[in-house]
C-alpha cells in the first residue's frame, strides 16, 4: 500500500509538474545544459544567463586576460570578503551596497573616470554568487559595452593557484 | 509517552505545522522553476541533466505531500515521502557544508545571496526531522478524509 501512495503521489506530482511546465511563460527546457564544478576547460555559464548578457569568460581567459594592462577587474562582492582577498589589481563595486539614485557618476568616480567602452571583467564569489552578473546587467543599462562576466569567480580563481591580493589579514 | 506520541490533537497540530512548511517550501519552487533548477545545481550534486526534471518535479511532490499531510489522504505516503526528502536535503546542505560551498540553501525561495545560512537550514531539517517522527510513530487517525 506504501508503494502505490509513492507511486500516486509521485505519478500526479510529474503529470502536474511537466503540465503546468509545458504551458507557464516561467517554463524550462526539461533537459537543462550545465558544466560540472569548475574544471576550467571552459567558462562557466549561469542557468540564468540570458540573451543579451555580457560574455563569460573561462578561468584560462581571465588570467590571460588579467595579465593584459586594457582590462579592469571588478569585484561585486561586499567591501568585507574584498579587502579578505580578491584578484591583484581589482576594484570593488559591491552590487548589494550600491547607491541610491544616479549610479554612473558613482561607478564612473570607483573606475576612475575610465570610459565606457573599456574592458572591464566582473566576478563575485563564484558559482554560487549570482552579483556579478546582477552587476554586469546594471552597468550594460547605464551605457558600459565592453563587459565580461568571470562567473568562476574567486573561488575559481583561488583553486587554480593565482596569485590574490588581501589588504587584511581575515579569519577563515 | 506513547500517549503523548499518539494524542490526536498532538498530531494535527504537527501534520498541519509540516504540511503548511511543505506547501509553502513548495510555493517560490512552481513559480521559479529555473531559480530553483540553479539551486539545485549549486549543490554539484545531481547530474546536469536530471536537474531541470527535478526543479520541474520536486516542488509538486512537496506541494502533495503538504496537502496529504494536513487532509490525511495518502498519508503513509506523504509522511515516508516527506521524511525522506527532507532526509536527502540534510545529508545535501551537510556535503555542500564539508566541501565549503556556501550556498543558500533554496528551501523557502530560490537561491539569490546566503541570508539563509547553511547551519541555520541544517537546524531548522532537525527540527522539521523530529516532527516527522511523531508523524511516522503516531498512530492517531483522527482530522483524516481517507483511511490510506
Amino acid at each position: 500500500m506504501l508503494l502505490r501512495q509513492f507511486v500516486i503521489i509521485i505519478l500526479v506530482a510529474a503529470v502536474a509538474g511537466v503540465g503546468l511546465n509545458l504551458v507557464s511563460p516561467n517554463r524550462i527546457d526539461f533537459i537543462g545544459k550545465y558544466r560540472s564544478l569548475s574544471s576550467g576547460d571552459g567558462p562557466i555559464v549561469p542557468p540564468t544567463a540570458e540573451p543579451g548578457d555580457p560574455p563569460f569568460i573561462s578561468i584560462e581567459v581571465a588570467e590571460l586576460e588579467h595579465s593584459n594592462y586594457q582590462v579592469v577587474f571588478i569585484d561585486a562582492r561586499d567591501a568585507g570578503e574584498f579587502v579578505c582577498g580578491t584578484i591583484p589589481g581589482s576594484v570593488n563595486i559591491p552590487f548589494e551596497y550600491l547607491p541610491e539614485g544616479d549610479l554612473r557618476p558613482y561607478i564612473d568616480s570607483v573606475l576612475g573616470g575610465l570610459p565606457g567602452d573599456y574592458h572591464f571583467i566582473i566576478f563575485c564569489s563564484g558559482e554560487e554568487c549570482d552579483l556579478s552578473l546582477h552587476l554586469g546587467r546594471t552597468m550594460q543599462e547605464l551605457g558600459y559595452t565592453n563587459l565580461s562576466i568571470f562567473f568562476g569567480g574567486w573561488r575559481e580563481w583561488v583553486q587554480f593557484g593565482l596569485d590574490v591580493e588581501r589588504r587584511e589579514s581575515c579569519d577563515g | 509517552m506513547r500517549r503523548l506520541v499518539d494524542n490526536d490533537y498532538l498530531t494535527m497540530v504537527v501534520r498541519l505545522a509540516v504540511g503548511v512548511t511543505f506547501i509553502y517550501a513548495s510555493y517560490y519552487k512552481i513559480l521559479d522553476p529555473a531559480g530553483f533548477a540553479k539551486s539545485i545545481w549549486y549543490y554539484h550534486l545531481l547530474p546536469g541533466g536530471l536537474i531541470n526534471i527535478t526543479a520541474v518535479i520536486l516542488p509538486w511532490v512537496e506541494l502533495i505531500c503538504g496537502l496529504g499531510l494536513i487532509f490525511g489522504v495518502l498519508y503513509r505516503g506523504a509522511a515516508v515521502l516527506t521524511t525522506t526528502m527532507t532526509v536527502i536535503f540534510t545529508v545535501a546542505l551537510v556535503s555542500a557544508l564539508a566541501r565549503g560551498i556556501d550556498i543558500d540553501c533554496g528551501c523557502f525561495k530560490v537561491a539569490r545571496s546566503s541570508s539563509e545560512t547553511v547551519l541555520d537550514s541544517l537546524l531548522f531539517d532537525i527540527v522539521l526531522l523530529i516532527l516527522l517522527w511523531q508523524l511516522l510513530v503516531s498512530r492517531s487517525r483522527r482530522w483524516m478524509l481517507s483511511r490510506w
